[in-house]
């Protein structure tokens, strides 16, 4: 008699806590799944500590401690200076107020859900013949035509922003670029005092980040754990999580016929292949992503202007 | 042989409601504009609006919905993208910012947004504008881009008409 009903208050107690636990063990796993993206080197292979000359000399190391402690007023003016450089660099943004408008609310509903949900974010479509999006510190954030073009459906072009929101919120790029630290060592800085000295090393901070960002691209790990977030990001808005692995299948089947890689994902991001394979085995963790949205058909009306 | 056995089965029981009261769960919102809702379905009435890093206990779960407390007491469901196990990281803004004090609040509300189409670019941006020599049309390409901005009640809409997270049932 006892043991039954000792039982069954167990089961009582236990199981909401089980319950609630669920999305927790999505974000462990994730976390976990973070962890293992730092072991990527193999056992036995590991990488010779480089000198700290050599850190200086590839500007690309491990995120700065120092990135953190930017305020956002001022990593704002970073990120509207480097867009100034992404219009020269990638083009202008493609004319059509509808589809910036629809890309805008797309990446605001995943970057409200993002890990740094309470600064504003801005998103624009350039022309551009290139597979290619990054982000600007401070929430600035760019995607090719050629990229959203080869895309099918809402979740997928939620993936990628929220991919790109990942590095936002992170702070990946000025903390991949040593130059930033000097913002730590001037006092406040006004447009006066940047035609000075301090204008001169903020112009050069904004050409490691374009080096960065344009063309060598991220650290492997970082761009890894953006992938992550995007993931995480688009399920709890309610995008079809696998978004992000159909964007990169879909680039994977087109890199063999890209003519231009240079200054795209195929350059600045790791191999695809790898990518996927990291992806793929974190979808499978997402229980019920085959029920959440993918709007083939809302997303078709914008991408239509671009053909 | 019994006796043993029952202060087994006591010490089991204590130390599982232990655990169980251990896991009593608190999340945190983790999401901008969450509301806290009446009934476990986006279109039901919103009880509160609540700002990303409250803490929140919950009573109860029910399949996408918390039904949890929030700290001045206010009882509701929210939809489970809206919340995390952790607390959201804290802002860095204002004192001691390179180009003067931008408050927290001034961030959340998108303030510095709002006033972009008639101000133009800032100062600053525009000092680097010059300095870099950039054309007129990135910079107005610049412009346009930050004068765009979404509203919550029409991201709201969005999602609606998507049937997307929430707004799916």
């Amino acid at each position: 008699m006892r043991t039954p009903t000792l039982m069954a208050t167990l089961a009582l107690l236990l199981a909401p806590a089980a319950e609630a636990g669920w999305l927790d063990s999505i974000s462990k796993s994730v976390i976990k799944d973070l962890g293992g993206v730092k072991q990527e080197q193999p056992a036995g292979e590991a990488k010779p500590k480089p000198s700290k000359t050599e850190l200086l000399i590839s500007g690309v190391t491990d995120v700065l401690a120092g990135a953190a402690e930017v305020p956002y007023d001022t990593e704002r003016v970073i990120g509207e200076s480097l867009a100034l450089e992404g219009f020269a660099r990638y083009g202008l943004p493609v004319d059509d107020p509808e589809l910036q408008r629809y890309v805008n609310l797309v990446g605001n509903a995943v970057a409200r859900n993002s890990l740094r949900p309470t600064i504003p974010y801005h998103f624009v479509v350039v022309d551009s013949p290139l597979y290619n999006a990054f982000a600007c510190p401070g929430g600035i954030i760019f995607v090719s035509s050629e990229l959203v073009r080869s895309m099918h459906d809402e979740s997928e072009l939620a993936a990628v922003l929220a991919h790109e929101v990942g590095h936002v919120a992170h702070k990946h790029a000025l903390g991949s670029i040593r130059r930033a630290q000097f913002l730590s060592g001037v006092g406040k800085l006004t447009a006066a005092s940047m035609k000075g000295n301090q204008g001169q090393q903020f112009q050069g901070m904004i050409g490691d980040l374009q080096n960065v960002l344009f063309d060598k691209g991220l650290d492997q790990k970082l761009e890894f754990e953006a992938d992550l977030a995007a993931m995480e990001t688009a399920y709890r808005t309610g995008y079809d999580p696998r978004g992000m692995v159909r964007v990169l299948e879909a680039l994977q089947a087109k890199e063999a016929s890209a003519t231009d890689k240079k200054g795209s994902w195929f350059s600045t991001h790791p191999p695809v292949g790898e990518r996927l394979t990291r992806l793929r085995a974190v979808a499978a963790q997402y229980p019920d992503a085959a029920s959440l949205s993918r709007l083939p058909e809302r997303f078709a009306a914008q991408r239509a202007k671009l053909l | 042989m019994r006796h043993p056995l029952r202060i087994a089965s006591a010490l089991l029981l204590v130390l599982l409601l232990a655990t169980a009261a251990a896991a009593q769960t608190t999340l945190w919102v983790t999401s901008q504009g969450a509301t806290l809702k009446a009934e476990k379905k986006a279109l039901s009435g919103t009880v509160a609006t609540l700002t990303a890093g409250t803490a929140l206990t919950v009573l109860e779960t029910d399949a996408k919905w918390y039904r949890v407390t929030t700290p001045n007491g206010q009882q509701g469901w929210i939809y489970r993208g809206k919340v995390s196990d952790a607390p959201p990281a804290q802002e860095q803004s204002g004192s001691g910012g390179l180009f003067g004090a931008v408050t927290s609040s001034s961030i959340e509300a998108g303030a510095a947004d709002t006033s972009r189409s008639i101000r133009g670019l800032s100062p600053e941006t525009e000092q680097y504008a010059n300095s870099a020599g950039s054309p007129q049309q990135n910079r107005d390409a610049l412009d346009r881009l930050m004068a765009l901005n979404v509203t919550a009640p029409e991201l709201e809409r969005f999602l609606q008409d998507g049937r997307i997270g929430e707004y799916a049932e």
